[in-house]
């Protein structure tokens, strides 16, 4: 596949998914207003959130991308997904005050951060694997 | 399964089958002869124009919006769209992804990205996804239920 396809699938997916960021945060404000007594934000708190989310959402959809790269070793394509979704969340996360910015919670964080991502990338790599072999024996 | 080819100039050209019960076998025997008689034309890089029967078809991709044939022979262009190739080879064709059409017959294996997604190897190399949206139907295909 051409360099540029990749670029185009990115853009693609992003822009497909981009929108699900902010409903999903909107979601979570809604939850929030809820349990929360004295819940309130400012105008600036909503328009920060709302662009942000969408970025996450754009990046998250768009990265997928990088496992599809087939001249990308299998360790790069891993390690850029990984780097673009942490980078991105944890810039969304503190842009938004949802983390403060200190060094202890940093890291726990990532530390949360990087045990979550293997958990599902494993999961769903297992998954498709399986459904994999049992197409492989069916076309024996 | 028995068979038997008869030479007789006098003859119309026709293939029988006699069965018991429609088996996948049979529908393989089927799909085989209906492609054989679809041929599809092909441009080389030299714009000569060559007729490719799906038999020998890898798979048809899609690259910068222009529609390509997989062979053993190279690649050649094809001036269809990838719907109007897909309704012509349907009986050993799956969409696997918006740009792939691929040769179920030609299939080498099926393995995991580490994207989270099904691949598919071809017999010539050949590598592409398949689609969340096309899972369901390669397994249809495949006759994975």
């Amino acid at each position: 596949m051409m360099k540029n396809n990749y670029v185009k699938k990115f853009f693609l997916r992003g822009m497909m998914f981009g929108g699900f960021g902010p409903i999903i945060c909107s979601i979570v404000y809604l939850i929030l207003q809820f349990i929360i007594d004295d819940f309130t934000l400012s105008g600036a708190d909503v328009f920060t959130s709302i662009v942000s989310t969408y970025i996450l959402a754009f990046i998250h959809a768009g990265a997928s991308v990088f496992n599809q790269i087939e001249h990308w070793p299998i360790a790069k394509s891993l390690f850029v997904h990984f780097l673009s979704l942490y980078v991105s969340y944890s810039l969304c996360y503190i842009i938004n005050s949802w983390i403060p910015f200190e060094p202890a919670v940093l890291l726990i964080f990532t530390l949360i951060f990087v045990v979550v991502y293997f958990i599902v990338w494993i999961t769903v790599f297992v998954c498709i694997k399986t459904l994999g072999n049992r197409l492989n024996k069916s076309l024996k | 399964m028995k068979f038997q080819t008869i030479i007789d100039n006098s003859c119309e050209e026709k293939v029988l089958i006699y069965a018991k019960q429609r088996t996948k076998q049979i529908e393989d025997i089927e799909s085989y002869i209906s492609n054989i008689e679809t041929e599809l034309l092909g441009y080389d890089e030299n714009r000569d124009t060559v007729k490719l029967s799906p038999t020998e078809i890898y798979c048809f991709i899609v690259e910068e919006n222009k529609i390509y044939a997989l062979t053993d022979s190279g690649k050649f262009r094809i001036n269809q769209r990838l719907y109007e190739i897909e309704e012509l080879v349907s009986a050993d064709f799956v969409k696997i992804n918006q740009s792939c059409l691929c040769n179920i017959r030609k299939i080498s294996k099926f393995g995991a990205s580490l994207g989270g997604s099904l691949t598919v190897i071809l017999k010539n190399g050949y590598k592409d996804y398949v689609s969340r949206r096309q899972v369901k139907r390669v397994k249809e295909r495949i006759g994975l239920k």
